[in-house]
């Protein structure tokens, strides 16, 4: 009998990648923080959806990243949010980490800067609650 | 008289995770990395995708010997048959990065079973099978399939005799894997949509086998936690 994997190859790509700066950045740790997660607020609101209804539109900004100008390969996301995960944002329950381990992942690789991103957040905030 | 209607509980709070997701997909778009349509074909896409088409392609290959010879050799056609288009469904048209369009549905027999993951990362045949689990996603069931894949599977509840033997396929850039399981006993004469609705996500994965009394939509047990953890 063997119980047997059929790729298992010994190599692991992801060592030809450089190093992901995995140290704290305050704005995401701030939203780590505080931030309340969606078991939280469903337990609060009592609502039982397995998601929060932002899941479908961060797999999908995900996705188009990979394609097309492939701003962020999705190999490379998914690694760094293996690590990220196992890291500094390992108290974070999941969808909630996935997040923050791609705006991590953005931020250390010059997609957008943390300033800027704290701003449109700002944005969002005041947009959403002003009704 | 008519019943009052109950407006179904929802959230009432925007949390900074929905902020900061938005805000992220804002500044993305602003950027040029991707525009707002194509995310939104995007969105609209992955709410269309589930397991039942997977449920559906094995149900028949059980009671159809020449569609499951056609499962078997060629995944990707015969998912035209349950109604999915590898190639043309995608918003991309032309597969995507993480959903390459060789599909192999791989056959349980009395003495084999298979069970599917992805080292790498966590690429899933979701075109058929829909969006992945949280736990298929995660390191601990990644490296551990693969070395103890007897323990991992008696975790999900599914002990299985030492004579059969335990296959691991390892998705990868190239494969995605379904399992086509042995049906089971107590189901002779179903039709296909009763077959269809008694295989599950996990039994396409491989972690679970269908059982003629339990069906997809079940309520399951709720066992709450000994020790909660308190995210607050």
């Amino acid at each position: 009998m063997s119980d047997s994997s059929d790729n298992d190859t010994g190599a692991d790509p992801r060592r030809t990648l450089p190093d992901l700066d995995t140290s704290p950045i305050p704005l995401l740790e701030k939203v780590r923080k505080e931030g309340r997660v969606w078991d939280d607020l469903c337990e609060q609101y009592g609502v039982d959806n397995p998601n929060p209804p932002w899941k479908v539109y961060l797999d999908s900004t995900c996705e188009v990243l990979a394609e097309h100008n492939c701003a962020l390969p999705l190999l490379e996301r998914r690694w760094e949010e293996d690590e990220l995960s196992e890291d500094i944002y390992m108290d974070v329950p999941f969808p909630e980490r996935q997040l923050l381990a791609l705006a991590h992942s953005m931020i250390r690789r010059g997609l957008m800067d943390e300033e800027e991103l704290a701003r449109r957040m700002e944005a969002v905030d005041r947009r959403l609650n002003s009704a | 008289m008519a019943e009052k209607h109950k407006p179904a509980p929802m959230v009432d709070e925007v949390s900074e995770f929905e902020i900061l997701e938005l805000a992220v997909r804002e500044l993305a778009i602003e950027k040029g990395l991707f525009s707002a349509d194509d995310h939104r074909r995007w969105a609209e896409y992955m709410e269309t995708i589930g397991p039942a088409p997977a449920a559906r392609l094995v149900a028949k290959a059980w009671v159809d010997p020449e569609f499951k010879k056609l499962a078997v050799a060629d995944g990707i056609k015969a998912s035209l048959e349950v109604g999915i288009d590898w190639i043309n469904d995608m918003p991309s048209h032309f597969g995507t990065p993480s959903d390459y369009c060789n599909l192999r549905v791989l056959e349980d027999t009395p003495k084999l079973k298979h069970v599917v993951v992805c080292t790498l990362c966590s690429c899933y045949p979701r075109p058929i099978l829909g969006q992945s689990p949280e736990w298929y996603r995660t390191p601990n069931y990644r490296r551990r399939i693969v070395r103890w894949p007897r323990q991992v599977l008696a975790e999900f509840g599914l002990q299985l005799p030492e004579d059969v033997e335990v296959r691991v396929e390892d998705s990868n850039q190239k494969s995605r894997f379904i399992v086509l399981p042995l049906r089971p006993e107590g189901t002779e004469g179903w039709s296909e949509e009763q077959l269809a609705e008694i295989v599950t996500r996990d039994c396409l994965i491989g972690v679970a086998l269908p059982r003629a009394d339990r069906k997809v939509d079940d309520k399951r047990p709720v066992h709450p936690a000994v020790k909660p953890v308190k995210h607050h």
